[in-house]
């Protein structure tokens, strides 16, 4: 039986609201601090550093945590009508680009009502997943999406073939497996 | 798929009016090494060579639809399927591209319906190299995205003709392909005769596979559970593949943009494979956990392995219950995955019947086609560069158009009126309807039948139902028409689009048959308009009947420029009066029913400059027929000729009827109907059409010289 908090959601049809990880529900001091993480990988450490150093979106587009979408959007505008590359002054491409593709990543981030609650309770525990890695959890998820999609078909494909190999059995009276067990007959004859 | 940096809702100066840009300086799309990502910005000439990626474990090339004749080095040793039986996965893919390229560049020439078979092009080499046609039957279902099949089995050099006159069908052909099983062209057909040949099959103890491709789309219609039921119980070995692009009408967009598609099944489909809410609550809950620490990780995960199966599974009872075994959803763009499945499936013996669910994009691969509303679903000549369509400016619009506007118009004084279409918004028009009153015009996906018995109980409630069916889609729905509002007397319009010949979409879209089977119904009053003007004019007769069901039809094309009513508000014609538009002084009466009327009018004119003077008149009610107008044009001329667009039994038949009836071959009148020949007429321009039907103007002056015995100036006449 499980025992954590968490676990007391898995029957399932319960209402999925129970999933939601909220703190509290999980009994965890409001703010944890990253450097008591346990797991011990020093990549994952670095990158935690790391984001603990990296300015956050709201930072970055110069707005409050409060910020409205209407204000994300505005903000996002002008910083993109600054930092694009087409517009930018030709020593400082480089510079100019880097900044876009972060106020890119902020806007995409901020906008979508979803992904803006995950950020904010991410920066809430005190971490700003870095660019990087957060593409990267972006792109595993579609990676996770279509593994998940894969998994799936190959577990059916597996039960099929398993009831494939009893489907013509003595008592299947339907059509299908008249017909078929007539050819294995035949062709068993010849 | 991961995509472009701009590619977000808002997009700045890089968005140009070109969906496929070949502008300098444009971001590329990120290439992930290791899981790593890592933006690129590259510079790139226009017209430039392709780039290899590396995305994931996929390599992506850069298409080429710059217009020029795309390099396709490998589908030029495809000449039949068996020249792909030896191809690797990667080569498979790769394939699959330049069919895109071919696609595109071919589409963009000739016209036709381009982003179905993009949509499929993955799936449809997969097929092909896991299949044997044509001991194997692949069955399309409707058939617009049966391009790629066509290309790959030995079709190739001749896909500059599609859909021309003497060319290639535009959808699949038993009588030109041994590899085409079956012939589509209305919906939903695919696996009835899908299982059908498995039966066959079973007992003549073949051992082929059969494969039936069906939409979401085509899924909605009835017939296609049908067939599902019957193949359940049957338990025929059958692959059943549905291919999923959330396309459901034509097109799933409404005038200002895309739009969910429509019915309850989608939903359904959608639950299959989108599990994307819960994963990030998941994503979420293990970020949490690995703060937590150790064990609780594990334990969460174990939990999370079990939660998912439950959530997985109960979608596919849907064609559990139906008797198929469900599997996927499979990425219907990743020819390795749909190898192995087909490869999988087709090793088993006793499979019985098997739906496999592949997702895919309608238009994939093609940005301009991918982007657009209608998804660029049916074209005429494009740029391929930018998507741009090449249509033709023309005085008039179409008269889909006229009967939209004017039935706007009539629904602007008359809030009973409601619109209801099958899955066709845009090609019925009444999606400009559907924009006006949104809550008054009903699309219930590809159900004619349904829509018709619809229609029906709407007008038992006191309604103006006007149901916008196609003259070949509406002869689904017969039964319907007979028996649910005409035998009951139902006051539902019917308004015919397509009627008569269309062109290039062949016979299997031909609105030949909807006036007979229209006016042999008791109670029906079937009208044809000449022109614009009368079609809104008839549209406010159609209103204005309460009593009793109507109909009237109209031809694809455009109008001629008539004089319209103010604000397209039509008035009422008087029932069953025809009128005479030309008053001849001779032996000889024209009378046309429908826009054939004009050409009648040009017949009468080329007859007028070798000295005949004819009468031309408009018959425009076929039920109940303008006996007034007969005995005159009867009494008063020796040579009568009366023209449609239609089959035997239509308006002929019942000027025949009642001519007779009233003794009126009795004497010295020569009569002549002209109609559509005894035969199906081949897919072309609706010119050729009309010339090979023999029902052109030249023809119909043609008919009267000969009838006056000056054969030889008909013959001159038509030669020239």
């Amino acid at each position: 039986m499980m025992r954590c908090g968490y676990g007391l959601a898995a029957l399932p049809g319960t209402d999925a609201r129970l999933f939601s990880p909220e703190p509290s529900f999980l009994r965890l001091p409001r703010t944890v601090h990253p450097t008591r993480i346990k797991f011990g990988s020093f990549k994952i450490r670095a990158k935690i550093g790391e984001a603990r150093k990296e300015t956050s979106f709201y930072d970055m587009l110069g707005i409050s945590e409060k910020g409205t979408l209407p204000e994300i959007k505005q903000a996002y505008k002008q910083l993109a009508r600054k930092y694009h590359p087409d517009v930018s002054p030709p020593d400082r491409v480089e510079e100019y680009t880097e900044r876009f593709i972060r106020v890119q990543e902020a806007y995409e981030t901020l906008s979508d009502p979803r992904r803006k609650a995950l950020y904010d309770k991410d920066l809430a525990l005190g971490l700003h997943l870095a660019f990087s890695a957060r593409r990267r959890y972006q792109f595993d998820e579609e990676l996770e999406d279509q593994s998940e999609w894969r998994n799936r078909w190959q577990t059916q494909l597996s039960e099929l073939k398993r009831r494939s190999m009893s489907r013509d059995a003595g008592g299947n009276m339907s059509w299908g497996a008249r017909m078929r067990r007539q050819r294995e007959e035949q062709s068993k004859q010849v | 798929m991961a995509s472009s940096l701009l590619r977000t809702s808002f997009l700045p100066f890089h968005h140009s009016q070109h969906g496929y840009t070949n502008s300098t300086s444009t971001f590329h799309r990120k290439c992930g090494i290791n899981g790593v990502a890592v933006a690129q910005m590259e510079t790139r000439k226009a017209g430039s060579e392709r780039t290899t990626l590396v995305k994931g474990r996929q390599i992506k090339r850069f298409l080429n639809f710059s217009g020029e004749k795309p390099s396709t080095p490998l589908l030029d040793t495809i000449n039949h399927p068996i020249h792909m039986k030896n191809l690797s996965i990667q080569e498979l893919g790769k394939l699959a591209d330049e069919l895109r390229e071919e696609l595109v560049y071919t589409v963009s020439k000739t016209g036709g319906h381009l982003s179905s078979s993009l949509g499929v092009a993955e799936l449809t080499v997969a097929l092909h190299h896991v299949f044997d046609t044509p001991e194997d039957k692949i069955i399309w279902d409707v058939g617009h995205q049966s391009y790629p099949h066509k290309i790959l089995t030995g079709r190739r050099s001749r896909m500059h003709s599609i859909r021309q006159t003497c060319g290639l069908a535009g959808f699949p052909k038993r009588e030109e392909s041994v590899h085409d099983a079956f012939g589509a062209g209305h919906s939903s057909t695919s696996i009835s005769a899908g299982l059908g040949m498995a039966v066959g099959r079973d007992l003549l103890g073949k051992n082929n596979h059969v494969v039936a491709v069906i939409g979401d789309g085509a899924m909605t219609a009835g017939m296609a559970y049908e067939a599902m039921n019957n193949a359940g119980y049957l338990d025929s070995n059958l692959i059943i593949i549905l291919n999923d692009n959330k396309q459901v009408s034509l097109p799933t967009a409404t005038v200002d943009g895309p739009a969910p598609p429509v019915g309850a099944l989608s939903k359904a489909l959608t639950k299959l494979h989108s599990s994307r809410e819960f994963r990030q609550l998941r994503e979420a809950a293990k970020g949490i956990t690995k703060h937590i620490g150790g064990q609780t990780h594990e334990i969460a995960a174990k939990f999370d392995s079990y939660v998912r199966g439950a959530a997985g599974g109960c979608g596919a009872s849907l064609f559990e219950e139906l008797g198929l075994y469900y599997i996927g959803p499979v990425d219907g763009h990743n020819v390795e995955d749909l190898v192995y499945v087909l490869n999988e499936v087709r090793s088993m013996p006793a499979l019985g019947p098997v739906l496999i669910h592949v997702n895919t994009e309608k238009g994939k691969g093609y940005a301009p086609a991918e982007t657009a509303p209608d998804k660029m679903h049916g074209v005429v000549k494009f740029d391929p560069k930018s998507g741009k369509q090449m249509k033709s400016k023309s005085g008039t619009r179409s008269y889909t158009q006229y009967f939209a506007e004017s039935l706007i118009a009539e629904a602007e004084e008359d809030d009973k009126i409601v619109g209801i279409h099958a899955a066709m918004g845009g090609g019925t028009g009444l999606n400009l309807f559907q924009k006006r009153f949104p809550d008054r015009c009903f699309d219930v996906g590809i159900a004619e039948q349904h829509a018709v018995t619809f229609a029906a109980g709407l007008a038992c409630e006191g309604l103006k139902p006007f149901c916008a069916i196609y003259s070949s889609f509406l002869q689904r729905g017969f039964d319907q028409v007979a028996h649910d509002v005409d035998l009951q007397k139902l006051p539902v319009r019917f308004a015919i689009d397509r009627a008569g010949l269309v062109g290039a979409d062949g016979p299997t879209h031909c609105g030949a048959f909807d006036t007979t089977f229209m006016a042999c119904l008791p109670n029906m009053v079937v009208m044809a308009p000449s022109d614009e003007t009368e079609l809104m004019n008839m549209v406010a007769t159609a209103a204005a009947i309460d009593d009793r069901p109507s109909c009237f039809r109209y031809p694809r094309g455009n109008g001629i420029g008539s004089t319209l009513p103010q604000n397209n508000k039509g008035t009422p014609l008087e029932i069953g009066k025809g009128r005479v538009l030309r008053e001849g002084s001779g032996r000889v009466a024209i009378l046309g029913y429908g826009t054939i009327v004009q050409s009648c009018m040009k017949a009468a004119e080329l007859l007028q400059m070798l000295g005949v003077s004819a009468t031309v008149a408009d018959a425009r009610f076929c039920k109940p027929i303008d006996g007034d107008l007969l005995r005159q044009l009867a009494r008063e001329h020796e040579i009568l000729i009366t023209a449609e667009e239609g089959s035997i039994g239509g308006f002929s038949t019942h000027v025949s009827h009642f001519l007779c009836l009233n003794g009126l071959l009795d004497g010295k009148l020569k009569w002549r109907p002209m109609l559509l020949p005894d035969r199906y007429i081949e897919h072309g321009s609706q010119n050729d059409q009309i010339d090979e039907a023999g029902l052109s103007s030249k023809h119909i002056s043609a008919t009267v010289l000969s009838l006056l015995g000056q054969t030889r100036e008909g013959v001159h006449l038509l030669n020239q």
